[in-house]
């Protein structure tokens, strides 16, 4: 067992953003005893979030969650803030601040990213933009809870109210749920017609197939386009043909009012903030790797954390659920401000390191920080060994998988001499490993010449492993990593599939044939395939012959 | 309070707690809580644990589609690792009586094969001559991996064979084994005992049952997982062209189903990509009435699937056999409205989430609210996790429709609500 550390682990947590979801993250990790630092870049805390419609339907809940934050002795709120930098490992970050001209420093053990999205309406995407009586799906919230504006737009009741939704982007349940729930409002209260235009009726999310049987059965009529129709001012009112597909015939509307829908977009601070963090987004932008390791609440960098839509659009009630799975997070982190962790998970060897910093770039996890010399934080790290494998020195070791040790491995594989061809295969412990040892399990019968040498990730498996594999006999290389996207540590995989593409370079160029190394994806679930990949690759080494190296150490 | 002291008063105490069901969800509540050094009682009816969710393939295609069935396959490894965690296969909750705590009586039906002697060699599943009566979990990590189906076994059907026990070479098993009653204390109870998956024969236009060659999607998942193919049940030859039919059993006002499943548009999309990509010969047709949203990228996802995938916005009227096993589905065209009728191999249905069988039961015993569709009743718009019962919380599929992402999520929320609970129960009783 290696050496172990007792070390004090900071129970102040920075929340960054003061909407609905940072406020109830801060007042359930003060419940749980951790002091609280809430950061809102605007003048007070609560002011954005929810729609204006949820705030209404829950207000009681909300206000009251509100005076008790602001009560709270735990929660410090600092407004007009702004994080500008962050240092440090999880228990002990480093945070500067700037509010107004001040620079404030403070220090924390975790970060929970709380920005809440923001909504942009899509008037131009339709052609609408700047038209009177074309409101945003915000606008008309905001209409409806005034009645004196409410009563203006629904004038004398003879009104038409046309909403257009999922026609100019994708769809989704928050946006259906808010459209929904407005045309019902003003076909109850006003009697108005309303006319709800809409793409695929997004309904995935509790109680909306029953939102929206009870609305058409309200009178609110829906038709499901493919495309968005042409919207055109027609005097005071306007005018929109589409193509039924129920009827099967061109339709015309000619509504007083146009609604139309809003995207969710990450918050404008995003990509700024994801820069001073260090932590990933996903394609559409908003934080956390589109990556089932991360979910619900993780980042790729341990302690920091990423709740509600600064992780996707989310509904309030999805927000305070991941609020919950931080705390959660963090009171395991954190702990009660001490945290027993192993003294080293990677070494750096003093001498040879010259402090190139490819460790600090390559490093998926954050863990890697640099003071006159590389150190890696034993709590951040993750142990995959991406580090170890790109360092240009060989100045980090693993602990737990030193290279000596994995070539000892190697090397003894190549002492079997098996009559079918012999196969060292470098098994990610998170996918192949697991699916070999299933396979195992489960009565398959593997390659007899198959050896599994276990790595922490395939982004451990060094050129160098490869090569000498084939040094040591073996007649066939497999690497396996788990599928793209499924990486633990993100890019394990790709660094995995550029050293094969490497290796196989240099085997030709010794004369070995290409088609001895390989590379496949796997996940832990699949151990019929690992069974495929490793038999269809013995099949193949067996038409091949032995590995020349091995012919000629032999003779 | 400073988390020292909190933490002192936590350490006095009581840190007991019962979860019941062995999912995705009940693993997760379970393992979470045990990382926060409480003492788990897991109780799981069937005989494995990983509940539904520990049976569904990877649907990876060129990439991983975020599926999650790989994080069931990890999480059911660090549950049965945890030694805070007690597992109960077999069991039930047959009894409750709240006096502070909650003391409760698990009945647990006989296990056969003693998980201690097991070594997971797998003779008795070889050797037995009854099909169905020794079972195998569908991971590695099930422990144990083997169990006795009484309803299949000779010893209980007639007593004329004890073949498994001679033979194991363990002495494992023990078919006269009897049913225990397990009693125990808790503060808090977590309800996690999952779905029902809807039965396609209740739907008999789509002839389910009657043509081999109609499958769930359950059925497809299974045979990913198992034997990595996709074979159409009458010939075992590889289907040319599949189709998937969405919403069977949800959506389904008819039968009173009055709600998205929420899973199977993601489900079916993620098996069709990973079929195109697996098999480049077969062919994958959605037919659905709204296609739903999943995962952190749905609209890059979707537009993708589009290459690959054939969508038809038809819900698809009478399913009959035709020539050489296939199948022949009339729809109608979504441009001309005119009755259309295409030739498939296979045909998927998309079986919805449904009500856990054991709720109404459940929700006796526990003095717990049923909600219109069947699920149990969450009383917080705000927090899904409640129940109308201080120290009973909710998590996964027996509360409603949702995909693992979202039962990890809700328990992991359960699980910190349960903490939460503790403390506040703690703090005003000293």
């Amino acid at each position: 067992m290696a050496e172990v550390n007792r070390i004090p682990m900071n129970t102040t947590v920075l929340v960054i953003g003061g909407g609905w979801n940072g406020i109830k993250v801060a007042s359930e990790l003060s419940h749980a005893g951790f002091s609280v630092l809430l950061v809102e870049g605007g003048e007070s805390i609560g002011a954005q979030g929810p729609s204006q419609q949820l705030i209404a339907a829950s207000e009681g809940e909300l206000s009251d969650l509100l005076e008790a934050a602001r009560q709270d002795g735990g929660i410090e709120v600092l407004t007009s803030s702004r994080v500008v930098s962050v240092n440090g490992a999880p228990g002990d970050f480093h945070i500067r601040l700037v509010q107004g001209d001040n620079f404030l420093e403070r220090n924390v053990g975790a970060v929970v990213v709380a920005l809440e999205a923001q909504k942009v309406s899509m008037d131009q995407s339709y052609g609408l933009d700047g038209h009177e009586n074309v409101l945003s799906q915000s606008e008309l919230e905001r209409v409806l809870v005034s009645a004196e504006e409410k009563a203006r737009l629904t004038g004398d009741g003879s009104r038409e109210v046309l909403f257009l939704v999922g026609l100019k982007q994708e769809g989704h349940p928050v946006v259906m749920e808010r459209a929904i729930r407005s045309a019902v409002e003003i076909q109850d209260s006003a009697g108005l017609q309303t006319t709800i235009l809409v793409g695929n009726v997004k309904l995935a999310a509790e109680g909306l197939e029953t939102l929206y049987k009870e609305s058409r059965a309200k009178g609110v009529l829906y038709f499901k386009v493919r495309e968005a129709p042409l919207v055109k001012q027609n005097g005071a009112s306007f005018s929109a043909t589409l193509y039924d597909n129920v009827l099967h015939d061109h339709v015309e509307l000619t509504p007083d009012v146009v609604i139309v829908e809003e995207a969710i977009l990450p918050h404008p601070e995003t990509e700024a903030l994801g820069r001073v963090l260090r932590i990933d987004r996903d394609p559409p932008g908003f934080f956390q790797p589109d990556n089932v390791h991360f979910y619900p609440v993780r980042s790729n960098r341990e302690g920091i954390y990423v709740i509600g839509s600064a992780r996707q659009p989310a509904s309030l009630r999805q927000g305070w659920t991941d609020a919950q799975n931080a705390v959660l997070e963090i009171s395991r982190l954190l702990g009660t401000g001490e945290r027993l962790v192993p003294k080293e998970k990677a070494k750096i060897h003093r001498g040879k390191c010259t402090i190139c910093l490819t460790c600090y770039r390559v490093c998926p996890h954050g863990a890697i920080s640099w003071d006159n010399r590389a150190i890696i934080s034993p709590v951040a790290c993750q142990g995959c060994g991406i580090c170890a494998s790109e360092c240009p020195m060989d100045a980090i070791q693993l602990v737990d998988y030193e290279d000596d040790r994995i070539k000892d491995q190697i090397v003894l594989a190549g002492e079997t001499r098996p009559d079918s061809p012999q196969i060292v295969a470098f098994c990610c412990q998170n996918s192949a490993y697991e699916a070999g040892e299933m396979a195992r399990t489960f009565g398959s019968v593997l390659p007899e010449g198959l050896r599994m040498i276990r790595v922490p990730c395939a982004g451990k498996v060094d050129v160098d492993y490869i090569l000498t594999a084939f040094q040591a006999g073996a007649d066939g290389v497999l690497v396996f990593a788990c599928h793209k996207d499924n990486c633990k540590s993100e890019r394990g995989n790709t660094f995995a599939e550029w050293r094969v593409e490497d290796a196989g370079r240099m085997l030709e160029e010794i004369g070995l044939e290409r088609e001895r190394l390989q590379f496949s994806t796997i996940a832990s679930n699949m151990p019929v395939e690992f069974l495929r990949i490793t038999r269809a690759l013995e099949e193949k080494l067996k038409q091949l012959g032995p590995n020349r190296i091995k012919k000629q150490a032999a003779a | 309070m400073n988390a020292g002291s909190k933490d002192k008063l936590q350490a006095q105490a009581s840190r007991r707690i019962l979860v019941l069901g062995g999912g995705i969800a009940g693993l997760t509540a379970a393992w979470e809580l045990a990382q926060l050094n409480f003492d788990i009682e897991l109780a799981e009816q069937s005989s494995f644990l990983g509940g539904h969710a520990i049976q569904f393939c990877c649907k990876a295609a060129e990439a991983c589609q975020k599926c999650g069935a790989c994080s069931v396959e990890k999480r059911l490894l660090e549950v049965i690792q945890e030694p805070r965690i007690k597992v109960r296969l077999r069991s039930q909750l047959s009894g409750v009586d709240h006096n502070g705590a909650f003391s409760y009586v698990l009945s647990r039906r006989p296990l056969y094969i003693d998980p201690k002697r097991c070594t997971d060699c797998g003779i008795c599943f070889e050797k037995c001559p009854a099909p169905g009566a020794i079972l195998r979990g569908f991971s590695k990590n099930d422990v144990p991996l083997y169990a006795v189906e009484e309803r299949c076994c000779l010893y209980f059907k007639d007593g004329s064979c004890r073949l498994c026990e001679a033979i194991c070479p363990e002495k494992a098993i023990d078919l006269d084994r009897g049913a225990e009653a397990l009693e125990g204390v808790a503060d808090a109870i977590i309800v996690a005992t999952g779905f029902h998956a809807f039965d396609p024969v209740a739907r008999p236009r789509y002839g389910y049952g009657i043509n081999k060659n109609v499958i769930t999607a359950l059925d497809l998942e299974r045979m990913l997982r198992e034997k990595a193919e996709v074979l159409r049940p009458s010939d075992n030859r590889a289907p040319e062209k599949i189709a998937f039919i969405q919403c069977v059993g949800s959506r389904d006002h008819q039968l009173g189903h009055g709600f998205c499943s929420q899973v199977c548009c993601a489900y079916a999309i993620r098996m069709a990509e990973a079929i195109s990509h697996r098999f480049p010969g077969m062919e994958a047709t959605v037919f659905y009435m709204d296609i739903q949203n999943c995962g952190k990228d749905f609209a890059r996802f979707y537009e993708r699937a589009k290459d690959h995938i054939r969508f038809v916005r038809h819900m698809p009227g009478d399913i009959f056999q035709g020539d050489e096993d296939r199948l022949i589905v009339c729809y109608g065209d979504e441009k001309t409205g005119r009755a259309s009728r295409e030739s498939f191999d296979l045909v998927v249905l998309s079986v919805g989430i449904m009500p856990g069988l054991s709720n109404p039961a459940l929700a006796e015993t526990l003095n717990l609210a049923v909600d219109p569709h069947g699920f149990l009743a969450s009383t917080d718009p705000l927090d899904s996790t409640t129940t109308g019962r201080k120290g009973i919380f909710l998590a996964g599929t027996v509360q409603g429709p949702k995909d693992i992402a979202d039962s990890i999520a809700q328990a992991g929320q359960a699980a910190q609500r349960a903490a939460r609970y503790l403390r506040v129960i703690h703090g005003r009783s000293e």
